[in-house]
Parts: C-alpha cells; structure tokens; sequence
C-alpha cells in the first residue's frame, strides 16, 4: 500500500507546489512554440497545438481532476454514511424502504444520469461535483449499513442503550468512530471511480469547461491532434491512469485490510 | 422459470416508466430551449415551432403524449436533426452500438475466463500474482485513455488498423474499438472468476470428483468452473451498462455512427427528445439484460430459481 501512496503524493504535491513556479501560465500562449517536443527549447515537456507550456497544464489539470474528484468523493461520503447509518440503525421498514432504493438506483445507467443533470443544469463545475457525488454514495451507503448492524449487537452499544444514552449521543459517540475505518477505505476507492466519471464527461465535452483545464479534457484536446504530436496525449493519459492504478491499489489493500 | 421471468418483468416496468418519467422532467426543467440559437427567431416563428413541437401543453398532458407515442414506436422528432425523426436516428444507431457491445461482451466473458482460469489453476505463483496486477490495471484504465493509445500505436504509428469509421462494420474497423471497449470489463470478470474458483476449489463436491481420481482438467472445467461463474453471471447486468457508457466514448473517439453518439451530440445541443429516447432505450437495454443475467444466474445455480 505504501509505493502507490507515495506515487499519489508526489504527483498531488507536483500538482499543488510546482505551477507557481514555472515561467509559463496553464493558459498561456507561446506563439513561437506551437507543437514544441518535449526537452527543447524554453517548454520541458514541449507544448500543445495552439502553443500551451503541457508541463503547466498538466499539473494544473490533475489539480482540477483531483479537487473536483476529492469534493465530490466527500459528497457522496455524507450521503452514504448518512443513509447507510439511518438505514442501519432505525431497522425494519425503514431500512427495507431505504436499501429497496439503493437497490433501484444501482440498476440506472447512472452515468446518463449525470450528462443528464449536466444538460439540464449547464455545465458548470460545482455541478460536475455534486451530480457525480449524488450518484456515487450507493456502494457506501451499502457498507456501512452493513457496519451499522452489526455493530447494533455488540455489547457496549447495548451497554450504552440500556444506560439510556439518547440515540443521538450513541451514533456519534459510538456507531460512527466505529464506521470511519471502513468508511475511510471506501473513500479512497471512490476517488478514482470520481476521477474516471469526471474524465469521461470532460473529454466528452460535457464536463469541466475551458479555458479551466482537467486531464480528461488534456486527454481528449491530445487525442484530436495526436498523428501530428502525440506527446499531448501521453503525458495526461499516462498521469491519469498512474493516479488511477495507484488509487485503486491503495483503496482496495485498505479494504481488504478492514475486511480481515 | 416463467415465475421468476414474470417476477422481474412485474419491477423492470415501474423501474423503466420512472426513468422515462425522471428524465422527461428533468428534460423539462432545464434553462434555455432548443431553439435558442445564435440568432434570436422572429416571435410569431418560434410560436408557431413551439406549439408544432407541443411543448406550450400542460406538463402532464405533454408526457401522456410522449408516452403513448413511445408505445407505438415513436419516438419523437428530432429537434437538430431537422429531417429525421429520433426513431429514424436510433434504428440506424442501434445496430452499430449492439454489434459493437455484443461482440465486446463476448471478447471480455472468453478473455476474462480465461484469465481467471489460468490464475487460479497457478494460485499463488506468478502467474497468479502477475494476473492479479493485470486486471486491476484494466480494470482501472478508462476507455477513453485505452483508445486513443491504440490507435496511436496500431493505426498511426505501426499502420496495420483503420483508425476510425464504420466502413459498414468491416471486421478490420470493428477489431480496435472492440478491444478498447472489452478490457476493462475483461478484467473484472478476470477477478471475478479467479475469485469464484478459489470458493469453488475448496468446496466438498470438488474433493469428492478429485477423491474420485477424476483429471484435473476434468474437476475444473466441470466441477468448479460452473459455480465459479455463478458471481460472473449476476455481473453481466452491471456489465452491459459498463460496455454502453463505454460505447459513448468509444463511438465518439472512433467516430461510428451508434446510439452513444447520437446521445452526446444530442446532450450538447439540448436535443430532448433525441436524449430522451436513447435514455429511455438504455434504460430499456440494461433491464434487458439484468432479466438474461438473471436466467443464466438460474441456470448454473438450480437453487435461486425458487
């Protein structure tokens, strides 16, 4: 778990710290450098079809990719823990109601969901995050219902409902330190889900809109123009996928940890 | 067998009459029309567009309307497309995207399996270790990453594929965005079946065929693979809306004339009903094949068809 966590680090920290620094802007163009290759002239990584630093881009983009996938992933953090803990805890009815609905929204094609809510709201930013976090809380709900009840049984939340702790104090006292972990490991595994859906939508048109810039969108500007200069499209898909693998990794080590 | 097809057929119809009605209402609340063009029509013409379209009835009264229509087939017309109807768009993207997604499905069930097979029958070797990075990196991998590098390699650089087009389904044409469209689904079958055989394996029934002095060949394919695939069955469901979503992509980035194309040219020109009725049939779709995927779920394992 530790080589993929690393990798992510030094890529957000390159993401975060480095773009100050360079000499050129993500949307600044260098009229005598169009389609520069990469380690010539005044551009390290060359530069895109219309003269753009790719180096200052791309770092900017994963900064754009990653916010977008970190806000939306902490959206659907607050709506599954807290439909999975309700679902959980109050039991019968409700919580066959509640799962019933988690059940139906698995069988949409959620993805058309969110072009939809994209083509009807605009395309704006803060949407991209909330529609995707919207559709994205199903698996969390799921496992921490799954926690919640059985944490239900165990002595010291029994101990607690007997000593007449009002269910408030107990959920946050009791039920839900003891879901964090879990809860945690799900989040890691969501970002890259996040990521994968705002790259789709971006390269689609239909997500982050220039001249704010994210992979998926680097992605697809280096995909139109990649018989000509196809390092336009390696650097952002191999950035991409690396933040994915190394996410996934890392997500699915902690779970099975949590598993044990 | 019938019961349990009448079962799933009595939630698969409110679940496609809520989506239909989802969408029809999102569809209607959305800003802006689809006659806001660069320049602002004349007011009588866009009257006269408006009530030709229907859209100046009641709510209520226009989805009864698209309902009914949609009973009979009829989609709609399409509202950027001037000169063809939205069924007239979607009979001639349907078979584009089914050839696509079917031969898909079947490259990623043969390659999956066979990964998954392969994995197992090494457990705990290198092979074993080597497959399971492999799928999580396809897994991981987004088509839409996948495909331009195919292409960039097999068509531009070494020359040996077409690099888009239809070309009236030639084979050569379908052989990259098949692969771009399979490998993420081949990955998790891949994980699904070597996990499905590594349960399967330890079972008492696979002891006995093996006690029995039965070939290994013989206990694997024939005693543990059948339960094995139990878990990969009930993934076709999820599957199928995987390869459609991918579809979007890969149709856009191979510029074939399918459904996912029609649907993002449509969401980009808030083209209602043309997003409506490619919506409505995906829906349809992947219901479709959640019922098949629970028939053959019912096959390789008597005991759920109770």
């Amino acid at each position: 778990m530790r080589a993929p966590l690393i990798i992510v680090g030094v890529i957000v920290a390159a993401a975060l710290l480095v773009p100050p620094l360079l000499p050129w802007g993500y949307d600044v163009i260098d009229w005598n450098a169009v389609r520069a290759a990469p380690l010539t002239g005044a551009h390290p990584l060359g530069t895109d079809n219309v003269g753009r630093d790719l180096l200052a881009r791309t770092l900017v983009g994963t900064r754009v990719t990653l916010g977008v996938a970190l806000a939306a992933a902490l959206v659907s953090l607050v709506i599954g823990v807290a439909w999975g803990a309700i679902a959980g805890w109050v039991g019968g009815k409700t919580d066959e109601l509640m799962m019933r609905i988690v059940d139906a929204l698995y069988a949409l094609p959620f993805m058309f969901v969110v072009i939809l809510l994209m083509v009807v709201f605009g395309r704006s930013i803060l949407l991209v995050f909330i529609g995707i976090g919207a559709v994205e809380w199903l698996t969390m709900a799921r496992v921490v219902r799954g926690q919640v009840l059985q944490l239900k049984q165990r002595p010291f939340i029994i101990a607690a409902e007997a000593a007449g702790a009002p269910a408030r104090a107990i959920m946050t006292g009791h039920v839900l330190p003891n879901v964090a972990g879990v809860a945690i490991a799900y989040l890691l595994l969501t970002v890259p889900q996040v990521v994968m859906v705002e790259s789709f939508l971006s390269f689609l048109g239909l997500g982050v809109q220039e001249p704010l810039t994210s992979l998926g969108i680097m992605v697809k500007e280096g995909a139109d123009d990649m018989d000509i200069a196809p390092f336009a499209l390696i650097l952002p898909g191999a950035i991409l996928v690396t933040l994915l693998v190394c996410l996934t990794l890392a997500g699915e080590k902690l779970r099975d940890r949590f598993a044990r | 067998m019938i019961a349990l097809i009448l079962r799933r057929l009595g939630t698969a119809i409110p679940t496609l009459f809520t989506v239909i009605l989802l969408s029809f209402l999102l569809m209607r609340l959305a800003p802006g029309g689809p006659f806001d063009g660069e320049r602002p029509l004349d007011p009588a013409t866009r009257a006269a567009l408006t009530s030709a379209y229907g859209l100046d009835l009641p709510l209520h009264k226009q989805f009864f309307r698209y309902i009914s229509n949609l009973a009979q087939g009829d989609f709609g017309p399409s509202l950027v497309y001037r000169d063809f109807t939205v069924t007239d768009l979607v009979a001639k993207g349907l078979p584009v995207s089914l050839t696509l997604g079917g031969l898909a499905l079947i490259l990623a069930l043969a390659l999956g399996i066979a990964l998954g097979l392969w994995a197992a029958v090494r457990a705990g070797g290198w092979v074993d270790r080597g497959v399971s990075m492999v799928t999580t990196i396809l897994t991981a991998l987004p088509s839409f990453v996948t495909a331009p590098l195919l292409v960039l390699l097999f068509g531009l650089t070494l020359g040996w594929l077409p690099v888009s087009g239809w070309n009236d389904g030639a084979p050569l044409n379908l052989i990259l965005p098949v692969i771009a469209l399979a490998l993420p689904v081949a990955g998790a079958v891949a994980k699904l079946t070597r996990a499905g055989l590594a349960t399967a394996l330890s079972e008492d029934h696979v002891r006995t065929a093996r006690a029995r002095g039965l070939s290994p060949a013989r206990v694997l394919l024939h005693h543990a693979l059948r339960p094995a695939l139990v878990p990969v069955a009930s993934y076709i469901g999820p599957a199928a809306a995987g390869l459609l979503t991918g579809a979007v992509v890969i149709e856009t980035v191979f510029a074939l004339p399918g459904l996912g194309r029609y649907f993002v040219q449509g969401a980009l020109n808030r083209d209602y009903p043309l997003v409506l009725g490619v919506v409505t049939l995906y829906a349809a779709l992947i219901i479709l094949f959640n019922l098949f995927a629970d028939l053959i779920y019912g096959w390789l394992d008597p005991r759920v068809r109770q």
